[in-house]
């Protein structure tokens, strides 16, 4: 929302009810930020042994793999959309050294 | 072209020096020419955009990779100046004004290796006729888990400066005039500077659950401040036209999940991806991809792909700012109006074969050659100039690249 600027000082009870959906969505956050964090712990558990990692090792597995025309393109498309953001983020792949 | 003259060239060149020595020392670096054509056209409107860029690299002992690229953005078309001022729709756009500028940027960075971990630091500077950014970016990378886990964090902060018209009688944005041209940017009196800036915040999370299967989940938050309309557009207002007057504050997010499986009788993957974003324009919008690369031989590969893409309004947008205003702010930026699009794509990518030796054409570790190209089809639900739609909807974008490590 675009916040602007109000003529009158708010209530006592829209101040509670302001700190109370603040406190809601901190706490919605928090519990999000701990199961990724959880989920990316149990990532732990999972192991392929680099003798398995043939095809992810292969280019069309790799995130990322697109290079300077990847960037092209994400620039083009930010500037022709109103969003952005999240692309893939090379160098993450597979790890497979 | 204000680079050849600049210390920062200077600073650039010592940096490729630097780069060829390091190359040079242990025979170990990349060039990346890579250059991209942008075209839509329709109706008397048009843009064509032409990114060539030059990206060399270079490691030393495996512990420090020095980077430096350019980068242009040749820019042509013409484009409607006053949105929907009167009598406007297809005499507006017949009328639209042509537009011609050259984007110069100069970037370099440097990579600290370890065995499981990176670090990353750069730089860019860009510059146009009337604009000016610098970018600083830091990241970090780890591996973890037999390097079946890898994390990503990043942060960017930009600081970019846009001419506009002085206009120290102007205290209402209403009156605010646009720029009518680049002419007298950052030198003569009857111009000012705009300021945005920028923090991106960006981390992500990449999975091998699988020998087939890897996902990546990546986070990304934006805020801007400052001017973030163009200063060239105006919009008509019901007895004058004013250059456009978006918030001047926007936090963004976005989160994305992308996996692959690779199809084992096919030898080829499956890229799937997905997208969420908002942002305090109240901007909802969904990105969904889908995409198959199938390996011809062993050094061609071919990918085909759909990419779909769907956007609300900003809140301050209005398709006739006379009869529907939304407060003090107004646009006549169509990306920020309710839009989806399509994209249908190819890619091409031939890795030359090396030669007994190892070598490619005998002095290359490898050699690669791509070609892509998207057709990209837009469609503004709710933007008219005037009465008229937008003509130019269907947009062509081709990648040329060529990719040499030694």
């Amino acid at each position: 929302m675009v916040d602007s600027p109000s003529s009158s000082e708010p209530s006592v009870s829209q101040r509670d009810g302001a700190v109370h959906v603040r406190r809601l969505r901190l706490g919605r956050l928090a519990a999000t930020c701990l199961a990724m964090l959880l989920l990316a712990l149990s990532a732990g558990c999972v192991t392929v042994r680099p003798s398995d990692k043939e095809f992810l090792s292969d280019p069309s597995m790799t995130f990322g793999d697109e290079g300077a025309a990847g960037a092209h393109e994400q620039h083009v498309m930010s500037n022709r959309e109103g969003s952005m953001g999240a692309g893939s983020v090379s160098g993450g792949g597979c790890g497979c050294n | 072209m204000q680079l050849r003259s600049s210390p920062r060239a200077s600073t650039l060149l010592l940096i490729v020096a630097a780069i060829s020595l390091a190359a040079g020392a242990r025979a170990d670096g990349g060039i990346d020419l890579t250059g991209t054509l942008y075209h839509d056209s329709g109706g008397g409107l048009k843009m064509t955009v032409i990114t060539p860029g030059l990206n060399i690299d270079g490691t030393i002992a495996d512990a420090l990779t020095l980077r430096a690229g350019y980068e242009a953005d040749i820019v042509s078309g013409a484009s409607v100046a006053v949105v929907d001022a009167p009598g406007s729709g297809v005499d507006a756009i017949t009328g639209a004004t042509t537009l011609n500028d050259i984007r110069h940027t100069a970037s370099a960075g440097f990579t600290l290796h370890s065995e499981f971990a990176e670090l990353t630091a750069g730089y860019a500077y860009g510059t146009e006729s009337d604009y000016h950014s610098h970018g600083f970016s830091l990241s970090a990378h780890s591996e973890l888990f037999e390097r079946n886990t890898a994390f990503d964090i990043s942060y960017a902060r930009g600081f970019d400066r846009a001419c506009a018209l002085n206009q120290p009688r102007a205290q209402e944005s209403v009156n605010r005039q646009r720029l009518p041209s680049s002419t007298g940017c950052f030198s003569a009196d009857d111009r000012t500077t705009l300021h945005l800036d920028l923090s991106t915040y960006q981390g992500s999370w990449t999975q091998a659950w699988a020998p087939l299967f890897t996902t990546q989940l990546t986070l990304t938050a934006q805020i801007l401040h400052g001017y973030q309309g163009s200063p060239y557009r105006a919009v008509w207002l019901g007895r004058s036209a004013a250059m456009e007057n978006p918030p001047e504050d926007r936090a963004r997010y976005a989160a994305g999940l992308g996996a692959r499986l690779w199809l084992e009788p096919l030898h080829g993957a499956l890229q799937l991806s997905g997208r969420v974003y908002r942002d305090t324009w109240d901007i909802k919008s969904i990105t969904a991809e889908g995409a198959y690369e199938q390996s011809l031989s062993g050094s061609v590969r071919l990918r085909g792909r759909v990419r779909f893409y769907d956007q609300n309004a900003a809140i301050f947008f209005s398709d006739d700012y006379v009869r529907l205003p939304r407060g003090e702010y107004f646009t006549g930026d169509r990306e920020l109006s309710s839009m989806r699009s399509m994209t249908y794509g190819l890619r091409l990518i031939y890795d030359v074969p090396p030669d007994d030796e190892g070598d490619v054409l005998g002095i290359f570790d490898g050699l690669r050659l791509v070609l892509k190209a998207d057709l990209i089809r837009f469609d503004f639900r709710s933007f008219h100039y005037g009465r008229a739609d937008i003509p130019n909807t269907d947009a062509l974008m081709i990648t040329l690249g060529l990719t040499s490590r030694f």
